[in-house]
C-alpha cells in the first residue's frame, strides 16, 4: 500500500466524512461506495474540491449482483450498481465510486452527465445492457443492442442465446424476429491436470 | 460459302452463352461488405500480393455498381436489415459469397442473442468459404468455385 494511495483514502475520509459507506485500498486500487442518493453530490465534489480534482471520468459501467461469489451477497439486499472510474491529473490518483441503485426492479440512479459530459455514452451503454435508469439523462437510448431490442442482455437472468433471432422473410419482403429455434447449450472447457503440465518445475 | 474463307478474315464462332459467361466471370464487380476481421483478409486478396484486379476484380462502393457481394464477417441482428437492403439494390445477375465462419452459420457467436445464424437466412448465398478467418488464397479460391459455377449457367440455351 503506497503512501500516495493512503494520502489520498485519508483525504477523502476527511473531506466526504459520513458520506462514505466503505473505502477499500486493495491491490493498488481505491474504491469507495456511497449511497445512492448521495452520487451526484459527492461526484460534485469530487471533481471540484481543490484537494482532489478528479477532472476526469475513464468508464461508466454497470455490475449486476445477483450471482455474485456463489451466494456471498446474500447480506446485500441491492442487486444493481454503477462504477464511475475517475482520473485525477492533477494529483496522479485513480478512484473507484460505486453506488447501489435502490430498487431492484426499476434501479434508478443519478446521471453524471452535468459533471462528466463523457459520462453520456457511458450511462446509455450501461443503460442498454443492465437496465440501470439515470435521472436527469439528457438522452437515454439504447446504444449498442438492436432498434426495438427487449430486455438487458447483461443481467443474470437474461439467457445467452436470447429470446428472438432473425430471418428473412419473403412474403413480408423484411426481415423478421422470430423465438429463437436453438437449445441453450452448457459450455464446460476440459482442463488437463498434470503434474508437471508444460515442464513446470523442471525448467 | 466455306468456313475456311470466314477464318482467314479473323473471325471466331462460338455459341453466345460461352460469351456471356466469359465476361460475368471476367469482371466480378464485389460491392465492399466487411463486417469484421474478415474484412482484412478480404482488403489482403485485393493487395497487390493476390491482386483481385487481375481477375477483373474490382471492389465498388455502391451495390448499384456490383454483381457480387462478399459478406467477410459477422452480420449483427442490427446489421441484417441494412445487408438485406444492400443486396436487394444490386441489379441482376448477382451473386453471394458467404464468408468466414460466422457469415457461414453464427460460427463463435452460435449461440449469441445479437448474431444472425448464418448469413444465409438473411439473403441467398451461392459459395461458402470456411476459415476463421479464411486465408486470401482461400477467399481466391472461393471466388474460382464462383466462377466455375457462373460457367455452368445457360442464359440462352435453356
Amino acid at each position: 500500500m503506497s503512501a500516495k494511495l493512503e494520502r489520498l483514502a485519508q483525504t477523502l475520509r476527511e473531506i466526504l466524512g459520513d458520506t462514505l459507506q466503505s473505502l477499500v485500498n486493495d491491490r493498488g486500487e481505491v474504491t469507495i461506495e456511497v449511497a445512492a442518493a448521495d452520487y451526484l453530490r459527492v461526484a460534485q465534489t469530487l471533481r471540484d474540491h481543490a484537494d482532489l480534482r478528479f477532472e476526469q471520468l475513464i468508464d461508466v459501467s454497470g455490475l449486476d449482483y445477483a450471482a455474485y461469489g456463489n451466494g456471498a451477497h446474500e447480506g446485500r439486499p441491492k442487486r444493481f450498481a454503477a462504477a464511475a472510474h475517475l482520473l485525477s491529473i492533477k494529483h496522479n490518483w485513480r478512484l473507484r465510486l460505486r453506488a447501489f441503485a435502490d430498487d431492484d426492479a426499476f434501479p434508478v440512479l443519478d446521471s453524471l452527465v452535468g459533471v462528466w459530459p463523457s459520462a453520456n455514452w457511458y450511462e446509455r451503454e450501461t443503460f442498454d445492457l443492465y437496465g440501470i435508469m439515470f435521472s436527469g439523462h439528457p438522452d437515454l437510448r439504447r446504444i449498442l443492442t438492436d432498434y426495438g431490442f427487449v430486455g438487458h442482455p447483461f443481467r443474470k437472468d437474461f439467457p445467452v442465446s436470447g429470446h428472438v433471432e432473425m430471418r428473412y422473410d419473403p412474403e413480408a419482403g423484411r426481415v423478421v424476429y422470430q423465438p429463437v429455434t436453438i437449445e441453450p447449450r452448457e459450455n464446460t472447457p476440459r482442463i488437463v491436470r498434470e503434474e508437471n503440465y508444460g515442464d513446470v518445475g523442471h525448467g | 460459302m466455306s468456313i475456311e474463307g470466314v477464318f482467314r478474315e479473323g473471325f471466331v464462332t462460338t455459341s453466345l452463352d460461352a460469351v456471356i459467361n466469359w465476361t460475368r466471370t471476367g469482371s466480378l464487380w464485389p460491392v465492399t461488405f466487411g463486417l469484421a476481421c474478415c474484412a482484412v483478409e478480404m482488403m489482403h486478396s485485393g493487395m497487390s500480393r493476390y491482386d483481385l484486379d487481375r481477375f477483373g476484380i474490382i471492389f465498388r462502393a455502391s451495390p448499384r455498381q456490383s454483381d457480387l457481394m462478399i459478406v467477410a464477417g459477422t452480420l449483427c441482428n442490427k446489421m441484417a436489415p441494412a445487408l438485406r437492403k444492400v443486396y436487394d439494390q444490386m441489379p441482376e445477375p448477382r451473386w453471394v459469397i458467404s464468408m468466414g465462419s460466422c457469415a457461414n452459420g453464427g460460427g463463435y457467436y452460435h449461440y449469441s442473442y445479437s448474431v444472425v445464424r448464418g448469413c444465409d437466412r438473411i439473403v441467398p448465398v451461392d459459395v461458402y468459404v470456411p476459415g476463421c478467418p479464411p486465408t486470401a488464397e482461400a477467399l481466391l479460391y472461393g471466388i474460382f468455385q464462383l466462377q466455375n459455377k457462373i460457367k455452368r449457367t445457360n442464359t440462352i440455351a435453356r
